[in-house]
């Protein structure tokens, strides 16, 4: 009678087993960036569900009860972390759940800047290559941790995404050692971008006075017209601001050409042009090129 | 030492903005302080701001259809203001809602109307901080356009001046001796709407009523004929749009809305040191004349 | 001054109103040429509304109005003139209006236009008015001015409402002067009129107005209690309950 009570339940694990590994693993992501490093490493093996989605601002996110619902149907919370979800903490208590919280950005050597006028921790990591193969890894972690059996599947996913990366990373860098050297550098309202600055080289000026809100004054396009003239700058990318004919004055009265638009913490709704972390990066160093080079 | 010099001409000869925003301006007042003197002189004061939402919409529109283009916000704005114009003249002429109840009526209307179009089409703020215009940002062919309107302004006025001030004096009198009183009626109005179609490139339509009006304001304490009045009106005009691109060169304010605060700083004096009627004058005692 | 042809104004059973109520109700007659006719009545008689018929800014219910000739001149001074006398226009740019009909919205004033305006400020006692801003004038001053402007328009046809109202006796004297050379120069005159002296003693004919035409003819004639006292017996306020009309022509 033992023998027959160990048989059925050995089947009885054999059959579970095999339903148990067709479910996808349920992950939520922070952040659209966040998601798509998921989805690469994970492939068809997890379910990611973002919160804050493409083209949406997680500055001004406000979570909704539904969103803490998905949290606590979730196996594993992703999130940016160095304060870039400043409502996470708040959202996971809601949640009650109590998922694997992964920080992607853990291991990441970051820098303090100024955001919205004050000192903090820069979050945008992701704006270098190499820290985004950071964040891969550490999801590779988290999710083998949570879902061993695919230990194999997440290591394969991760090389290759991480082969990608490295090519990416040297894309970038050739393209900007076309650019000379002098032109190097565009005014941008974005202050997003201090990681792609110090590993790529471009310097990224804050336009002096411009607010993307008020109206402007003339002292503000005097003082935006004689930087660009001063520094030399040959591009703006102001397309925050909220007249574009004020940009067009700019542009032409500095001599500075007008950039188009750059990603800064959210891919595209459409695939085109930036609806993956590489598109999008891909995307920006191409606005970038058109833009400075002669 | 402050040089004059260098607060007062260098900013325009230090940048190309400066000057089309000092260009594009004067060429408003030009146009447009006249029609305020006799849209003041007319109790019509507030006709300028009802123009003003009724344009809005139009304008809105154009920029809906197609972006940011001259063509389509003017054509847009001018066509609602005349709508505008013409069913409040239709409405007071047969039936019993006097002018004022007729134009308050389409201008409500139509702005409602602008309103929901817009958001249907999407987000609104976006389109009402484009109307807001900029005289910092005034191309060749914005300029073009407002010196044009200018002209268009200066010339309907000359020849719709006699029978327009008679429509002011006398409109019975000249009921009886001419047709043309209800045409130098609607030319009249046809003109406040170029006038604030043209402004709300360089200032927004809200703004743009101040430019017509309060220079007018001023000019009726330096001058009791008419023509004193059109001439002041049009002086402080520009002095206004002068002075307020400079303040908002050195002090960085927005240079719409500080235009509109030097003409209210010249009214405020007129008021106080005006030639004719101001409040210093009268409360200070002077001989009087022999007869 | 050319020499004013002359030209009656025919009523045709003619009705006037606001809103289908009739402020003249079938008033037929005729206001002979170079006649000089007062009109009287009691308050809301429709003299004014008759005035205004003649005039052609009010269109008549019913029934026709005929001039002796097709496009007679003619002058017309309202009763409450819609005048802004805050305007700022000058004595003699509104007596020049008077010359609409001859130079239009934009021909200019000639020498000899020029002169008549002294002339007719001379005429109306105003000389050196010519600058003055109308809300400078007195009510006396400003009417001069307007029967100045009156002058000047050289009509066949005239017709003025309450001309006299709370102006002083000197202006009125003055100005009724004016009313009789033109009489003398052959122009038709239709003048509504409160002050039944003056009817009496300027006026040779007489309209007594009632809504319906109560007497018309010689001023001697018209100017008796009887039809004074039939004339006060007229309804002032419109019927609610008024059925339509169906008198015949």
């Amino acid at each position: 009678m033992l023998r027959r009570l160990t048989l059925c339940m050995l089947l009885g694990l054999l059959n579970g087993a095999p339903s148990h590994a067709a479910e996808p693993v349920a992950v939520v992501a922070s952040f659209s960036i966040v998601g798509d490093i998921v989805r690469n490493i994970g492939g068809d093996h997890v379910s990611v569900d973002t919160l804050v989605g493409p083209e949406e601002d997680a500055h001004v996110f406000d979570p909704a009860p539904r969103d803490a619902a998905r949290i606590a149907a979730a196996k594993l919370v992703v999130m940016n972390g160095l304060g870039f979800e400043g409502w996470m903490d708040r959202l996971m208590k809601a949640s009650g759940g109590m998922p694997k919280v992964a920080i992607a950005s853990e291991g990441v050597i970051s820098h303090s800047a100024t955001i919205d006028g004050h000192e903090s921790m820069d979050p945008h990591a992701w704006q270098d290559v190499s820290n985004v193969r950071i964040y891969a890894r550490n999801i590779a972690d988290a999710l083998i941790q949570i879902d061993p059996e695919h230990d194999g599947l997440y290591r394969a996913n991760l090389a290759r995404f991480d082969g990608e990366l490295i090519a990416l990373d040297h894309d970038i860098r050739s393209a900007i050692s076309a650019i000379p050297a002098e032109r190097r550098k565009i005014v941008t309202t974005h202050d997003a971008f201090g990681y792609f600055a110090r590993a790529y080289g471009i310097e990224m000026i804050a336009p002096q006075g411009i607010s993307t809100e008020a109206e402007a004054s003339a002292k503000d396009v005097a003082r935006i017209i004689r930087q660009v003239k001063a520094e030399k700058i040959p591009a703006v990318f102001l397309e925050n601001i909220s007249d574009p004919r004020l940009v067009e004055t700019i542009a032409a009265e500095s001599g500075a050409r007008i950039g188009g638009k750059l990603y800064s913490d959210a891919l595209s709704r459409e695939k085109e042009p930036a609806g993956t972390y590489i598109a999008m990066m891909q995307s920006n160093i191409r606005e970038l090129t058109k833009a400075l080079m002669p | 030492m402050i040089n004059l010099f260098d607060l007062l001409i260098m900013p325009f000869a230090d940048f190309a903005f400066m000057r089309r925003a000092l260009i594009g301006s004067i060429a408003l007042s030009i146009g447009a302080c006249p029609i305020g003197v006799f849209l003041m002189l007319r109790r019509m004061s507030l006709v300028g701001d009802a123009m003003a939402h009724a344009i809005l919409p139009g304008a809105a529109l154009g920029y809906l259809f197609a972006g940011l283009s001259l063509g389509f916000m003017t054509a847009g704005g001018l066509i609602a203001g005349f709508i505008v114009a013409l069913l409040a003249g239709l409405v007071t002429r047969i039936t019993i809602l006097k002018e004022d109840a007729a134009l308050a009526s389409f201008y409500l209307i139509s702005l409602a109307g602008g309103v929901v179009l817009v958001s249907l089409r999407g987000s609104n703020v976006d389109v009402l901080h484009v109307l807001f215009g900029s005289v910092l940002a005034l191309d060749d062919h914005t300029l073009l356009l407002l010196a044009i309107a200018a002209s268009v302004s200066l010339l309907s006025l000359a020849v719709l001046f006699r029978p327009l001030v008679l429509e002011c004096v006398d409109p019975s009198f000249l009921r009886t001796v001419s047709n043309s009183g209800s045409l130098s009626h609607y030319g009249f109005l046809a003109l406040v709407v170029l006038n604030l179609v043209a402004g709300f490139h360089a200032l927004g339509t809200l703004l743009s009523v101040g430019l017509m009006m309060v220079p007018a304001f001023a000019a009726r304490f330096w001058s009791s004929t008419l023509d004193g009045m059109i001439l002041f009106a049009t002086l402080i005009g520009v002095l206004s749009s002068s002075l307020g691109i400079v303040i908002s060169y050195h002090a960085g304010t927005p240079t719409g809305p500080t235009i509109i605060l030097s003409a209210g700083a010249f009214y405020l004096l007129s008021i106080l040191f005006g030639q004719k009627n101001g409040l210093i004058l009268r409360l200070l005692p002077r001989k009087h004349l022999v007869a | 001054m050319t020499k004013p042809r002359a030209s009656f104004v025919q009523l045709k059973d003619v009705t006037l109103g606001y809103d289908r109520h009739p402020a003249v109700h079938h008033v037929s007659g005729c206001f002979e040429a170079g006649s000089l006719t007062a009109v009287i009545g009691p308050n809301g008689a429709g003299k004014s509304t008759l005035l205004k018929a003649i005039a052609g800014t009010l269109k008549p219910l019913d029934g026709t109005i005929v001039m002796g000739t097709d496009s007679p001149r003619l002058a017309y001074l309202p009763q409450l003139a819609e005048l802004d006398r805050d305007f700022p226009i000058s004595v003699e740019d509104l007596v020049g209006t008077g010359f609409w009909r001859k130079i239009g919205s934009f021909r200019r004033y000639s020498s000899n236009d020029r002169l008549l305006i002294d002339e007719t400020l001379e005429k109306v006692g105003l000389v050196g008015f010519n600058k003055r801003l109308l809300g400078t004038l007195s009510g006396g001053q400003l009417q001069r001015v307007l029967f100045a402007r009156l002058m000047v328009q050289d009509a066949e046809i005239i017709l003025i409402d309450e001309p006299f109202a709370a102006i002083d006796t000197k202006t009125v004297s003055d100005l009724i002067g004016l009313v009789q050379h033109w009489h003398h120069e052959g122009r038709t005159i239709i003048a509504v009129l409160h002050d039944m002296s003056l009817v009496a003693e300027f006026f040779p004919d007489c309209l007594l107005l009632a809504r319906e035409c109560v007497a018309w003819g010689a001023t001697s004639h018209i100017l008796t209690p009887d039809h004074l006292a039939k004339a006060r017996t007229m309804i002032e306020a419109n019927d609610p309950h008024a059925d339509t009309c169906e008198r015949a022509a």
